[in-house]
């Protein structure tokens, strides 16, 4: 009898789970199968399969949208972005960690009191310092603030996990005759490993899906990121959904192909930076 | 080394931080305190000359700017509702896929897999669902439910943005809720099974007083992100129909980027919104923390 219940009580929560779990994939699946239909095979049958996996619709919104000059430009930005990132934060996040006076505290409350600056609040005088400094409308440009929006935060991560690591090390290579630049880059640098791969991951997310900072900054189309040429292709084919759901389609894979080869990483790396942010 | 320096340990924390600290201040500090200044400026964006006016911004907005009030009052019920609905199905869905022995992975893959995606795209997408594929529901099966105007009409329109919101948002606080689950000791439940709980009680008893950190973590992060949604109304409504589903970030953009151009107002705008987000965070961390202390 207990048994009975047991069971019947787990067969529920499985379904439970698989109702939502459909839902999750409903708009993915619905938009990859229309991807491949024409208007008029659409509109007969939404939910059917298409009869043949036509190519066109991809081949019209790949050259439209530019797909892959657009998919250069979001890597260049994000490449640059993380770089920044990691670079500057793990040197300054160590030396902040390492070295305590009173000079020390203030830079660090400075950064993480900073983090509670919402982006929608700065955005406009954002705006205005890319202009004066000349890095508006650019992909470096982008990687650069990119960089000083998302330092404070990886400041504050590494900063915790360097107190975790013992001194020992350093010292011993400072004796071997290396000096601070060397002792960070050759030993604190590689035993920082799993906190930079937690943030790379966070921030690689972020740049990648974000919409609002390339929407104000990127004005010539030939910067246009993954997203913003997707969001000028939804206006221009305005009904023809077939074609914006193949431009969807490919803009999704990418991240797709991520999140299969990494999945593991990914889900313990945004667990990490919640809990330490 | 660096901490045994008797002399230059400042100079060494110059030179060390300075790379972050410049850019930091430049896109980040300066940033907000030009906001300040721009709030009390007439900026156009289009004649380079700003003149000083005081509060008159402020003043425009809180005695004849509705639309921004209105856009303030749909996204705290946005906020709400988010908060609420986004928490309670994470836990829910935290809790019975840890409840699973085997295909605990697959379930947490496939929740988490909307997170990975633009909320851009994401929108689209669902736009798409709602103004196509629904229809074939209620036209071909009958079921009239579906019959609606989803994203035309503002009374539906609401829900169609929390359902995607929910949809993009949730994976992430499951898996932060996931991982706190994980970590309440086997012990404690072992501990109240021997006592005669049953597992609804221990859920209570165990581990929900258990995960309050999570917990903690989960309201700030929802949160934050709710008051600040852009994407999601962007992609599926655009503000509309009308103004009717316009946020907060929305308008402000719209001001600032529209039409108008008009950006020491939009600044001033989006100063208040700093105000309300900063306000509600330091509220919450204050009654976490006495509730912490409290358990």
């Amino acid at each position: 009898m207990r048994v009975l219940r047991f069971r019947s009580n787990r067969l529920l929560v499985i379904m439970v789970l698989v109702f939502f779990g459909f839902i999750c994939i409903f708009p993915l699946g619905m938009a990859f199968i229309n991807s491949f239909k024409t208007k008029a095979q659409m509109f007969t049958n939404i939910l059917a399969l298409p009869t043949t996996w036509n190519l066109d619709n991809y081949a019209r919104s790949f050259s439209k949208m530019h797909y892959f000059r657009s998919f250069i430009n979001t890597v260049v930005i994000t490449a640059v972005g993380i770089t920044g990132i990691v670079s500057f934060g793990s040197l300054a996040g160590w030396a902040l960690s390492r070295i305590k006076t009173r000079l020390s505290g203030l830079i660090f409350a400075l950064f993480v009191f900073s983090m509670l600056i919402p982006f929608s609040a700065i955005m406009i005088p954002i705006y205005r310092v890319a202009q004066v400094l000349h890095i508006s409308n650019s992909l470096l440009g982008m990687g650069v603030i990119y960089t000083g929006l998302g330092v404070g935060m990886a400041i504050f991560m590494y900063h915790g996990f360097v107190k975790s690591i013992p001194f020992d090390l350093e010292d011993a290579a400072y004796i071997d005759g290396c000096g601070v630049f060397g002792t960070f880059r050759f030993v604190v640098f590689p035993l920082l490993m799993p906190i930079t791969v937690t943030i790379c991951i966070m921030n690689i997310l972020w740049m990648w899906n974000d919409f609002l900072l390339p929407l104000i900054m990127l004005q010539s189309s030939k910067n246009y990121t993954l997203l913003l040429s997707t969001n000028m292709l939804f206006g221009q084919y305005s009904s023809d959904w077939p074609a914006i759901l193949s431009a969807l389609i490919l803009t999704v894979v990418p991240v797709i192909v991520l999140y299969s080869l990494l999945q593991k990483n990914i889900l313990s790396g945004i667990v990490e930076g919640a809990l330490k942010g | 080394m660096l901490y045994r320096m008797k002399r230059g340990r400042n100079r060494w924390l110059l030179i060390c931080t300075a790379p972050a600290l410049v850019f930091f201040l430049s896109i980040k500090l300066i940033p907000s305190i030009m906001g300040l200044w721009y709030s009390l400026t007439n900026w156009n964006g289009i004649n380079p000359s700003k003149r000083f006016i005081g509060f008159e911004n402020f003043r425009e907005i809180f005695t004849s700017d509705a639309y921004f009030w209105d856009s303030m009052g749909f996204t705290l019920k946005y906020v709400i509702w988010i908060v609420i609905a986004m928490n309670l199905a994470a836990l829910f869905l935290a809790v019975a896929i840890e409840s699973l022995g085997r295909g605990k992975g697959v379930f947490r893959t496939l929740f988490y897999l909307p997170n990975m995606i633009s909320m851009i795209i994401g929108g689209f997408m669902w736009n798409f669902i709602f103004t196509k594929v629904l229809y074939h529901f209620s036209d071909n099966w009958g079921w009239m439910f579906f019959d609606k105007s989803w994203i035309g009409n503002p009374q539906y329109s609401f829900y169609a943005i929390i359902v995607v919101a929910l949809w993009g948002g949730t994976g992430y606080l499951m898996v932060i809720y996931i991982a706190a689950i994980q970590g309440v000791p086997k012990m404690l439940h072992e501990a109240a099974v021997v006592d005669g709980a049953g597992k609804i009680r221990r859920f209570f008893v165990i581990t929900l007083p258990m995960i309050r950190q999570a917990f903690t973590i989960c309201l700030f992060i929802s949160l934050n992100n709710a008051f600040q949604v852009f994407d999601v109304v962007y992609a599926l409504t655009g503000g509309g129909p009308g103004r009717s589903t316009q946020v907060v970030a929305l308008n402000i953009y719209q001001e600032a980027f529209g039409r108008s151009n008009r950006f020491g107002y939009a600044t001033a705008k989006s100063t208040i919104l700093f105000a309300v987000i900063l306000l509600i965070t330091l509220i919450q961390l204050r009654v976490m923390k006495r509730k912490e202390q409290e358990l």
